[in-house]
């Protein structure tokens, strides 16, 4: 018994790892690649690995990176866990850094703690408006959300781009020519505090806390419980009296009211403004989209997310200066970053397959109904 | 406005429509294989931009068109062995892939931003081009248009009217019975995905190479076809025929959109931009809406005549995914 024990536990911490392996294997293609170019490897992750940790500048802006793909990672973990593919986390993030923004340049008589508040709160709610509305289509219209959401992304930009040049632009550009899609810039007080003499900010700190809440919500509570259950089986789930649709609804507004919290941080804590070049990315930096591999990284656990934003973070800011540093191409850049996204999502399933098998052969291994650790186990794994 | 004018627009919906009818196209043969292939945005996008430097550099402008072709085949390729052979999401593998094609596209395309290079001239077919009305709409195309109505008939050919074409609905629908008829499921939908993957990638050069000639990197205004395509497949019941009019449908939106701008001078520019998204979004709701439960329940407390008229129409207007759509097959 005791040895079966033993070889539980190593194959479960092998499938911990799995995605690290991943990101080695994807890192050891990409040193091929830089091999073929004639660049040396070694100086090319050493340069990566300055850019992102060399310097407390450096480890400070890579934890700005992560800080918006770890709020957006977190209600994927949500919203993924219901069995809900949120890919609006871009258009999530715009509408709530609109609401955020106009909060916090029109109640400037108020003091900064309560507007601050109140635009975070507004950010919540404006991703949880954009990402509700899914919801309800696909809870209620059986709309794919796939589609729905993707499209809601669309309508955001041009909303964002439609504000920013017309109602919310910044009174100074309105006069010029050039016509900067940009409002004005938020008062001092209304920032969110610095942590260091570096560019992090508060933010970072909320967006951990709020990783320990969500870990909460998810395994400490009813209603995370129904998410998770709704996710696993629909219809086991409505025969033990689970509204299935209510919980399909709230997966994906908690999912964008995380993101729009994602937006609202990237205004009050980095830009001090809304600023976009007419794109999504020009606003999010795609933190949107890669939110979700970092989700998918952290095993979509909303704790193991942490790390896994700060490696993303890491690889974006890293990035940057491999690139100026050994001169690559950035094409290569953006390929190794594809590379280790295939390869972590793969090992991702690959880890599934390997627990479902584990389960299986658990079950033939001992005819007595699965007993309490074992159910245990299925819920952790869910 | 004149007749001429609006025989002119309607033209150019149809022409306009072309690479949204080989997108559709391709990704109702793979869906209707069983694979989603998700990465649509960026193939088109790498296909448009790949497309146009073949024909750039080789001046020939059927190269062009094949380089797009390939580069679609082989995105589809790395779809179909993600989820064929590795069993992977299809979803997550999708994604991935169309936001690194998109990526890549704008790039790699960077030394071709703006260069003038070649284009498809119109071929007006001798006689029937000279019939009123139907000549001037259908006749004086370009030959990607021509070739885009005659895929439009092959596929519906194919999926309903030839015995590889029953057997690829039941790959799809229930692929164990098919296996048992004898199909090599895996294979089968390794070969449909790469040929619907090569006519998405037929989409790219049909932009860059005829419609909007040209690559213009980011502001192309290309992005987010692919998700408006997918939309389309749906909407249009993985039935190539019924697929077509959604692709036409939606062209004809947006020129509605263009020749109304200055109709609607205080509307801003914007809103005649995104009107497609929440008319598609709409349109899916109202393909969809059948299969909700609670419009069953509504139904059924309805006086008999309304039910019948009603449940008529949802009926006619409803699509249901192939079962098998996006489930690995294993054979035990």
């Amino acid at each position: 018994m005791k040895k079966f024990f033993q070889s539980e536990w190593i194959s479960r911490l092998i499938d911990a790892l799995l995605p690290v392996f991943a990101a080695i294997a994807a890192l050891l293609l990409g040193a091929i690649m830089l091999f073929l170019l004639k660049v040396n490897p070694i100086e090319a992750y050493k340069a990566l690995w300055d850019g992102a940790f060399g310097s407390t500048n450096a480890f400070a802006e890579t934890l700005v990176k992560a800080t918006p793909l770890l709020l957006v990672g977190l209600g994927i973990c949500i919203s993924f866990r219901g069995d809900v593919i949120n890919i609006g986390g871009e258009g999530q993030m715009i509408i709530g850094a609109i609401l955020a923004t106009w909060v916090g340049l029109n109640f400037t008589g108020l003091p900064g703690w309560l507007v601050i508040t109140l635009s975070m709160l507004a950010g919540f709610l404006g991703g949880a408006i954009w990402g509700g509305i899914p919801g309800i289509l696909k809870a209620y219209f059986s709309v794919n959300e796939i589609l729905s959401t993707v499209m809601m992304n669309a309508i955001a930009v041009q909303l964002m781009n439609f504000l920013l040049r017309g109602p919310m632009i910044d009174p100074s550009q309105a006069e010029l020519a050039s016509k900067i899609p940009q409002t004005a810039r938020l008062l001092e007080i209304f920032r969110l505090p610095r942590l260091a003499p570096t560019r992090l900010h508060l933010g970072a700190l909320i967006a951990v806390i709020l990783a320990v809440l969500v870990y909460i919500l998810l395994w400490r509570t009813t209603l995370g419980y129904r998410i998770r259950a709704v996710g696993q089986n629909p219809h086991a789930s409505r025969y033990a009296g689970i509204k299935v649709q209510r919980y399909i609804v709230l997966a994906l507004l908690l999912s964008g009211a995380f993101s729009g919290l994602a937006g609202a941080t990237q205004v009050f804590g980095v830009n001090y403004r809304m600023i976009t070049d007419g794109s999504s990315s020009g606003f999010t930096g795609s933190a949107g989209f890669n939110g979700i591999v970092a989700a998918l990284f952290g095993q979509l656990h909303p704790i193991l997310t942490i790390p896994a934003s700060i490696l993303f973070g890491a690889l974006l800011v890293g990035a940057n200066k491999m690139q100026r540093v050994v001169q690559v191409p950035s094409a290569l850049v953006i390929a190794l970053n594809g590379l280790v996204v295939v390869f972590v999502v793969s090992s991702e399933f690959l880890r599934r397959r390997r627990q479902r098998r584990r389960l299986a052969s658990a079950r033939q291994n001992d005819e007595s109904p699965p007993g309490p650790e074992q159910l245990k186990q299925v819920e952790s794994s869910a | 406005m004149t007749q001429e004018t609006i025989l002119i627009g309607l033209a150019g919906v149809l022409a306009s429509a072309a690479p949204v009818i080989f997108a559709v196209l391709g990704e109702t043969l793979s869906e209707r294989a069983g694979v989603i292939n998700l990465s649509m945005n960026g193939t088109i996008l790498l296909s448009a931009m790949g497309g146009f430097a073949a024909a750039y550099n080789t001046d020939n402008i059927v190269l062009g068109f094949l380089a797009g072709m390939l580069i679609g085949a082989l995105v589809a390729l790395v779809v179909a062995f993600a989820s064929i052979t590795l069993k992977q999401s299809q979803v997550a593998v999708g994604f991935v892939l169309a936001l690194t094609c998109r990526d890549l596209s704008y790039f790699l395309g960077n030394p071709y931003m703006g260069e003038p290079g070649p284009r498809l001239q119109a071929a007006p077919i001798p006689v029937l081009g000279e019939i009123p009305i139907l000549g001037q709409l259908f006749f004086r195309q370009d030959a990607i248009t021509y070739l885009s109505f005659i895929s439009i008939f092959l596929a519906w050919l194919w999926i309903f009217r030839t015995r590889p074409g029953l057997m690829l609905q039941g790959i799809g629908e229930k692929p164990a019975a098919a296996f048992i008829r004898g199909a090599n499921v895996n294979l089968m939908r390794y070969v449909y995905t790469v040929i619907g993957g090569a006519l998405i990638g037929l989409a790219g050069p049909a932009y860059s190479l005829a419609i909007r000639a040209g690559w213009m990197g980011t502001i192309s205004g290309l992005d987010g076809i692919g998700w408006i395509a997918l939309s389309i497949t749906i909407f249009g019941g993985w039935n190539p025929s019924r697929a077509a009019f959604g692709a036409y449908l939606f062209a004809f939106l947006q020129w509605l959109g263009l020749v109304l701008q200055p109709v609607f001078t205080q509307v801003p520019s914007q809103v005649l931009q995104v009107a497609p998204f929440p008319l598609m979004i709409l349109t899916l709701l109202l393909v969809n809406i059948g299969n909700a439960e609670w419009v069953e329940r509504t139904l059924a407390a309805m006086p008999e005549t309304t039910r019948k008229i009603l449940s008529k129409a949802l009926r006619a207007m409803r699509a249901s995914p192939p079962s098998a759509l996006g489930v690995p097959f294993e054979s035990e």
